[in-house]
């Protein structure tokens, strides 16, 4: 009973540390971001001030019920993956719920997310929504290749699908998986800029394109629970590959530096890149990336 | 350049027995006046064995003391560099002509437009009813005998302040004591 | 608790504090006035730090911008585009087209008085208005939301027989959905 209460507990406790830590790197992307472009910036304060706000408008529209629906699909994934994903290496407060075989399944909840939107943008009948939920299928279709060569590969290399497993072999080795495999981390890291769906690969949402694309019919609460899950899905998303690739963390300090050093790599590149096609996305994903990834597999069967 | 504007007159003047041409322009510009019946024979005509591919402009002035609409078609030649104008006139009180939009499909709109605003009809134009003017409950507006300022005045509602159409500067001026400079008081109302 | 007065404004004041620092804008570029706002929101005025930001559909706006003339026929999508918007709302007058018609003020097709057909909040003037006279409309506005006076949207739901009435002596062939929130 104790330790049930505990973990209920840790579970909150991880959760809202990932919607704060979330939150906080989006508004010191959008910081970084002005200050690059030579202006003053929102505080980094600010996706708080918009979330607050938005949880505080009213809400009068109704289009169905997979539409209320699906920010709910939206929080599930993500609160799912951050659930999932081991946060601290020794920690009681942030309690984990993997298993062998994890990180298989979290290859599946981590697309569960975006379906659910696609059914509820479905339903809203605003024709930009569905378009976005192609380009956004399309640009899953891309990068899913590079990200689960890479996979793959770390689970060929180590012969274990959890990522404790991954972890354990880390510490165990003593070197991180970035080093010792490092085509894997390459074509991770580059399937990581089509999953953070910054620029140039913002064509799901492309503001002046297509009106923000699947979020487009919604605003107020319902925008505030797709802010705060897709913050939530950043932290969860940078946790794992701290985990998998950086040999975890032991304190959240660490975690906060590695995370935002691997949060910076997306957001750097956006800055200096404008918006690819849909298809022109897809095809740099069946590119470069595909080739490490593809590269990291022979390396885990050879050596 | 005169001689292929003598030619252009030429060869118009001898397929279209209407066609009044003026030449009097310095520049590279032909003139025709004709019947509104031989519009669509003498656009093809120019289009199709004479190079002038181009269709610039139409438009449409109002002469309202003649009781007359007149239609005016500008076209290019980019191989001549030369533009020629076809005018026809309509009667005001019934303006209807021939539809020309299977000649360039861009004539499209410009009839639309003078639908719109002069009330010229088109027999056998294909497009929906309203194009600019959503809603228009008064008569074509670009006719000169229509009334803007008093239209304005009877459909819309206006802020009270500026009907004595005062100079804002003066006012100004002579509120707070200033001197308005010399050079501006040529722009003195 | 919350039915207490007291605490029904200290909710209140927290509520216009978040709502003063986070303004998304719905930019409705109608006339020559738009051309402004594109240096209001990049590096030299850079708007966003007070927090104001474009939004990319009404959904999610919290401010119509209407920067110039509307015709009659883009009358009609605005007031489309302001009744999608969820409460609570705001608009922006932007240049004089808005206030008394500017330099169109015996034009056929554009209305004169924007405030006889939409609750305008905010009335920026000039022709155009230039940044800091759009960034000062928005410091208005933040004032006014922060003194809970920005109430621009519950007029038009108590007076929405007379603003309706207003907008069809100029739209005769009404077709737009009810407004009933
Ligand atoms: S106020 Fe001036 S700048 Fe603005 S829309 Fe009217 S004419 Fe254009």
């Amino acid at each position: 009973m104790e330790t049930v209460l505990m973990d209920i507990l840790g579970a909150v406790v991880t959760f809202l540390v990932a919607f704060v830590v979330g939150m906080t790197y989006g508004g010191l992307s959008r910081k970084i971001t002005a200050r690059v472009q030579n202006r003053k910036g929102p505080p980094w304060y600010q996706n708080f001030i918009d979330a607050f706000k938005l949880g505080f408008k009213k809400s009068a529209i109704h289009h169905g019920v997979m539409h209320h629906l699906g920010g709910a699909f939206l929080m599930v994934s993500s609160v799912m993956t951050l659930m999932i994903v081991p946060v601290l290496s020794h920690n009681n407060w942030f309690p984990n719920l993997n298993f062998q075989g994890d990180l298989i399944f979290l290859l599946y909840i981590m697309t569960f997310g975006p379906l659910g939107m696609a059914l509820g943008a479905g339903q809203t009948g605003n024709p930009n929504s569905a378009i976005g939920v192609t380009r956004g299928l399309s640009q899953m279709v891309g990068f899913e290749i590079p990200w689960v060569l890479a996979l793959v590969a770390l689970m060929i290399q180590y012969h274990t699908t959890s990522i404790t497993g991954l972890m354990a072999a880390q510490a165990h080795s003593g070197t991180w998986l970035m080093f010792s495999s490092p085509f894997a981390f390459i074509a991770a890291v580059m399937a990581m800029l089509g999953m953070f769906r910054y620029s140039p690969f913002d064509i799901v949402g492309a503001p002046t394109e297509l009106a923000s694309g699947p979020v487009s019919e919604n605003g107020g609460k319902y925008l505030f629970v797709m802010m705060s899950s897709g913050s939530v899905f950043t932290f969860a998303k940078l946790t794992l590959y701290v985990d998998l690739f950086m040999g975890g963390a032991d304190n959240l300090l660490i975690l906060l530096v590695k995370t935002f050093a691997l949060y910076l790599i997306p957001m750097l590149y956006g800055m200096t890149t404008p918006r690819y096609r849909t298809e022109q996305a897809v095809r740099w994903f069946w590119g470069w990336p595909s080739f490490f990834g593809l590269l990291a597999i022979l390396q885990a069967v050879i050596f | 350049m005169k001689e292929i504007k003598e030619n252009i007159i030429q060869r118009i003047k001898a397929n279209f027995a209407d066609a009044a041409e003026k030449n009097d322009f310095k520049d590279n510009r032909v003139d025709f006046s004709v019947k509104k019946e031989t519009i669509p024979s003498i656009l093809f005509y120019l289009k199709d064995e004479m190079g002038f591919i181009h269709l610039s402009h139409i438009s449409c002035v109002d002469w309202l003391e003649e009781g007359e609409l007149e239609v005016v078609f500008i076209v290019w030649s980019p191989k001549d560099k030369i533009k020629v104008f076809v005018r026809t006139r309509l009667d005001r009180d019934n303006p209807v002509m021939d539809n020309v939009d299977m000649i360039w499909r861009q004539a499209n709109t410009y009839e639309r437009e003078m639908r719109e605003m002069f009330g010229v009809q088109f027999t056998g134009l294909v497009a929906p009813e309203e194009f600019l003017l959503e809603d228009w409950q008064g008569p074509p507006p670009f006719r000169r005998d229509f009334d803007t300022a008093a239209y304005a005045e009877k459909t819309f509602w206006h802020r009270p302040g500026r009907e004595d159409a005062q100079d804002v500067r003066e006012t100004i001026a002579n509120r707070d004591g200033e001197e308005i400079p010399d050079f501006a008081k040529k722009y003195s109302r | 608790m919350m039915n207490d007065k007291n605490s029904q404004k200290i909710v209140d004041i927290i509520q216009n504090w978040a709502r003063k620092h986070s303004i998304w804008v719905l930019a409705y570029g109608t006339g020559c006035g738009a051309i402004e706002i594109p240096p209001t929101m990049t590096s030299r005025y850079d708007a966003e730090r007070l927090g104001v930001r474009g939004a990319a559909t009404p959904r999610q706006a919290d401010v119509l911008l209407i920067t110039g003339y509307l015709t009659v026929k883009t009358m009609k999508r605005v007031i489309r585009v302001y009744e999608q918007m969820q409460d609570p709302k705001y608009v922006i007058g932007f240049g004089s087209c808005t206030i008394n018609g500017g330099m169109y003020y015996d034009s056929y097709n554009t209305i004169k008085v924007l405030d006889k057909y939409l609750p305008v909040d905010v009335y920026i003037n000039g022709c155009m208005p230039r940044p800091e006279a759009v960034l000062s409309g928005f410091a208005q506005l933040q004032k006014r939301i922060a003194e809970g006076r920005a109430n621009g949207a519950q007029q038009y739901k108590d007076n929405l027989e007379w603003y309706r009435a207003n907008q069809k002596k100029i739209i005769p062939n009404w077709i737009m959905p009810e407004y009933n929130w």
